[in-house]
C-alpha cells in the first residue's frame, strides 16, 4: 500500500493513450449570436501523462473535455487519440466510447445502483464479461480502493469522497485508455481533497492511464501533473505551458518544497491574469 | 487483503425497504406524531358529532351525525339496509375495488411505457404530446355518453372512464421524470458503452422512477373520483353506486356510510402504491432514512 516503497519498475510504461489536440475550434451559436468557445486550441498529450488544465471559470476547458468524449461537436480541428481520428472535419463528433471515460463535476454514479452494479455496468453493457463476472471483479477492484466495506451501498449512503473514489473505479474497470477528469474534486474540502489527491496518484503509478484533468486549483494542478496547461480566458487557448518535474511518487511533503512554491507562483501568475481578464468581461460561465 | 475484504463485505446485510419501513414505523410510535393523527380524526369526528347531534345547528340539522352513522354501519339488522354485517356492504366495496384494479393496471400498463417513450423519443413527443394535452383538459362527465356507446354493459364504460382519468396523469408524471433524470447520467452511461437499449433500462426507467411513483398515488386517486362519477351515471353496484343510490332514495346514511367507506379504501390503496414504490426505490428509501425522513 506504501507508494513510496514501490519499485519503480513496476509501473508499466504507458504505450497508449496519446491525445492530439490541433487547431480546434469551438463556436457555439445558442441564441443567433455566435459565441466562440476555444479559438485554434493545440495540445499534444503524451501516453500516460498527467495533463492538468486549468483556467479561468467558464473559459472553454470544459467544452474541449467534451469534445474528447463526444458529447459536443468541434466546428474546426481535429483530435486525435493515438493516431485515430476522433473527431475532425469529415465527422464533427467524436463516438462515445469505454476508451475515454469521463469523471463528472458533480458525480454521476448512478444513484439507483450500489457501488459493486454501478462499476459492474461498463463491462457488462460492453459485453465484455456476464454479469456475475462483472460484479466479481467490480467488488475486487472497489475493495483494492479501499471500498470493501461499502460494495452493496447506494451512492447516497457514502460520502463524497467515496462516491467519487468508487466513480473512478467505475472508469478503470474498463481499462480506458484516457481518463477525463472535469474538476472532479472541485466542492470538496481540503482534507478529504489531500486524501482523494494521494489515492488518485497511487491509482496512477499502478495504472500509468492518461489523465486529461480539469480544475482551478493551482496547487492540486502541480501536484498531481506532469504538465500544467494554462488556458487563456474565452475564447479558450493554450497560453502558458509548465513542465512540473517533481520526481514521482509524490507525496503531501512536496507540497512545502521549494520546487513546488516556485512553480505554484509561476503558475499564478499566469492565471491570475486571465482571471482578472474573465471578471471584467463579467460573461456568464459556459457548462 | 483484498480477498477478505470481500469476503467480509458479502456478508455484511443491509436492511430492505421493508425493514427500514418497520424501523421506521417502531420508531414513529415513540414520537407524538401517530397520536396527534388519531386525535385530530377524533377531534374532528366530535365536532360532527357537536354539530348534527348535540346542537343541531342550522343546515346541519338535517345532516346525519357520527353516532347516527356508526349505530347503522355496526347493526346487525340495519334499518337502511347497510351496514358491515350485510353482503351486500361487501359487495360494493368489492366491485368498486376490483373496477380500481383494472382501471389502474390498464392505466399503468399503458401510461408508464407512453411516458417513457415521449420522454426518451423526440419525434415520438413530438408526434403525441399535442394529443395528450387536448385530451387533457376534457372532463370525465363529457366522456360518459360516449363510454355508455361504446362499451356494453356496466363494467366497460365505468372501467374506461377511471382508466382515462389517471392515465393522463401516469403519462404526464412519467414523461416529467425522464425530463429530471440529470444529463450527466446519460453522458456517464454513454462514455461506458452503452448501446440505446441499456440507457432505457439502466438510465431511463430507474431515473424516472420517483415521478411515476409519485404520479401512481395521484393516479390512483383520480380513478378513485372518476370511478364515482362513473358509477353515478351507469351501474349495478359499487361505492359511487351506492352514494347516488342512497340520494335517489332520499335516505342520507348510507350516503355517509359510502363516502366514508370511499375515502378509508381510498387511502388504503395510496398506501399499497407508496409502499410499493419505496421496495422498488430502495436506493432513495435508504438514503431519504439517513436524512430522518
Amino acid at each position: 500500500m506504501n507508494r513510496a516503497a514501490m519499485n519503480p519498475e513496476q509501473n508499466p510504461v504507458q504505450t497508449k493513450g496519446a491525445i492530439s489536440i490541433r487547431n480546434v475550434t469551438k463556436i457555439y451559436d445558442p441564441e443567433g449570436v455566435n459565441v466562440m468557445a476555444v479559438d485554434d486550441c493545440t495540445l499534444e498529450i503524451q501516453p500516460g501523462e498527467v495533463c492538468m488544465v486549468v483556467g479561468p471559470s467558464g473559459c472553454g476547458k470544459t467544452t474541449l473535455l467534451n469534445a474528447i468524449a463526444g458529447f459536443h461537436s468541434v466546428t474546426m480541428g481535429e483530435i486525435y487519440l493515438d493516431g485515430e481520428l476522433l473527431c475532425g472535419p469529415s465527422k464533427p463528433k467524436a463516438d462515445q466510447g469505454a476508451d475515454r471515460v469521463v469523471v463528472f463535476q458533480n458525480g454521476a454514479l448512478f444513484p439507483w445502483k450500489t457501488l459493486t452494479d454501478n462499476v459492474a455496468y461498463g463491462p457488462y453493457v460492453q459485453g465484455k464479461l456476464g454479469k456475475a463476472e462483472s460484479r466479481q471483479k467490480a467488488r475486487h477492484m472497489l475493495a483494492e480502493a479501499g471500498l470493501g466495506d461499502f460494495l452493496e451501498k447506494f451512492p447516497g449512503e457514502v460520502s463524497s469522497g467515496m462516491a467519487r473514489r468508487a466513480e473512478i473505479v467505475r472508469a478503470l474497470i474498463n481499462d480506458p485508455k484516457v481518463l477525463l477528469l472535469d474538476e472532479p474534486y472541485r466542492a470538496m474540502d481540503e482534507l478529504t481533497k489531500s486524501i482523494m489527491h494521494e489515492a488518485l496518484l497511487e491509482m496512477y503509478d499502478r495504472t500509468r492511464v492518461t489523465l486529461f484533468f480539469i480544475t482551478h486549483d493551482l496547487e492540486e494542478a502541480i501536484f498531481l501533473g506532469d504538465r500544467v496547461v494554462v488556458m487563456t480566458t474565452r475564447p479558450c487557448k493554450t497560453k502558458k505551458i509548465l513542465n512540473v518535474t517533481i520526481p514521482r511518487p509524490r507525496d503531501y511533503r512536496v507540497l512545502s518544497s521549494d520546487a513546488f512554491r516556485q512553480l505554484v507562483d509561476e503558475t499564478n501568475e499566469a492565471v491570475h491574469e486571465e482571471a482578472l481578464k474573465a471578471f471584467e468581461a463579467g460573461e456568464r460561465e459556459m457548462a | 487483503m483484498a480477498e477478505t475484504e470481500t469476503v467480509a463485505a458479502d456478508h455484511q446485510r443491509n436492511p430492505t425497504g421493508f425493514q427500514v419501513f418497520v424501523v421506521r414505523l417502531r420508531r414513529n410510535l415513540r414520537t407524538t406524531t401517530p397520536y396527534f393523527a388519531v386525535l385530530g380524526i377524533v377531534l374532528w369526528l366530535v365536532v360532527w358529532w357537536l354539530l348534527c347531534e348535540v346542537l343541531k345547528a342550522p343546515r346541519f340539522e338535517k345532516m346525519p351525525g357520527p353516532v347516527m352513522v356508526l349505530k347503522e354501519l355496526l347493526s346487525p339488522e340495519p334499518f337502511l339496509g347497510i351496514s358491515i354485517f350485510t353482503e351486500e356492504f361487501y359487495q360494493h366495496v368489492y366491485v368498486s375495488c376490483r373496477r380500481i384494479f383494472f382501471a389502474f393496471c390498464i392505466a399503468t400498463g399503458l401510461g408508464v411505457p407512453l411516458g417513457l417513450l415521449m420522454g426518451w423519443s423526440k419525434r415520438f413527443r413530438e408526434y403525441t404530446f399535442p394529443i395528450l394535452e387536448t385530451l387533457r383538459p376534457i372532463p370525465i362527465l363529457a366522456w360518459v355518453p360516449l363510454a355508455i356507446l361504446m362499451f356494453r354493459g356496466f363494467e366497460g364504460p365505468v372501467i374506461f372512464l377511471a382508466t382515462l382519468a389517471s392515465l393522463y396523469v401516469t403519462t404526464l408524471n412519467t414523461l416529467l421524470g425522464v425530463d429530471s433524470i440529470d444529463e450527466s447520467y446519460f453522458r456517464a452511461a454513454g462514455c461506458l458503452g452503452s448501446k440505446p437499449h441499456h440507457v432505457f433500462l439502466h438510465v431511463v426507467i430507474p431515473g424516472a422512477l420517483p415521478f411515476i411513483f409519485t404520479g401512481l398515488q395521484i393516479s390512483v386517486g383520480v380513478a378513485w373520483f372518476s370511478l364515482v362519477a362513473a358509477e353515478m351515471v351507469s351501474g349495478d353496484y359499487g361505492l359511487g353506486y351506492l352514494i347516488i343510490d342512497a340520494y335517489m332514495n332520499n335516505v342520507t346514511i348510507p350516503m355517509v356510510i359510502g363516502m366514508v367507506t370511499l375515502g378509508f379504501v381510498g387511502w388504503g390503496t395510496s398506501v399499497i402504491v407508496r409502499v410499493v414504490g419505496s421496495r422498488m426505490m430502495q436506493w432513495r428509501t435508504r438514503a431519504l432514512a439517513l436524512e430522518n425522513r
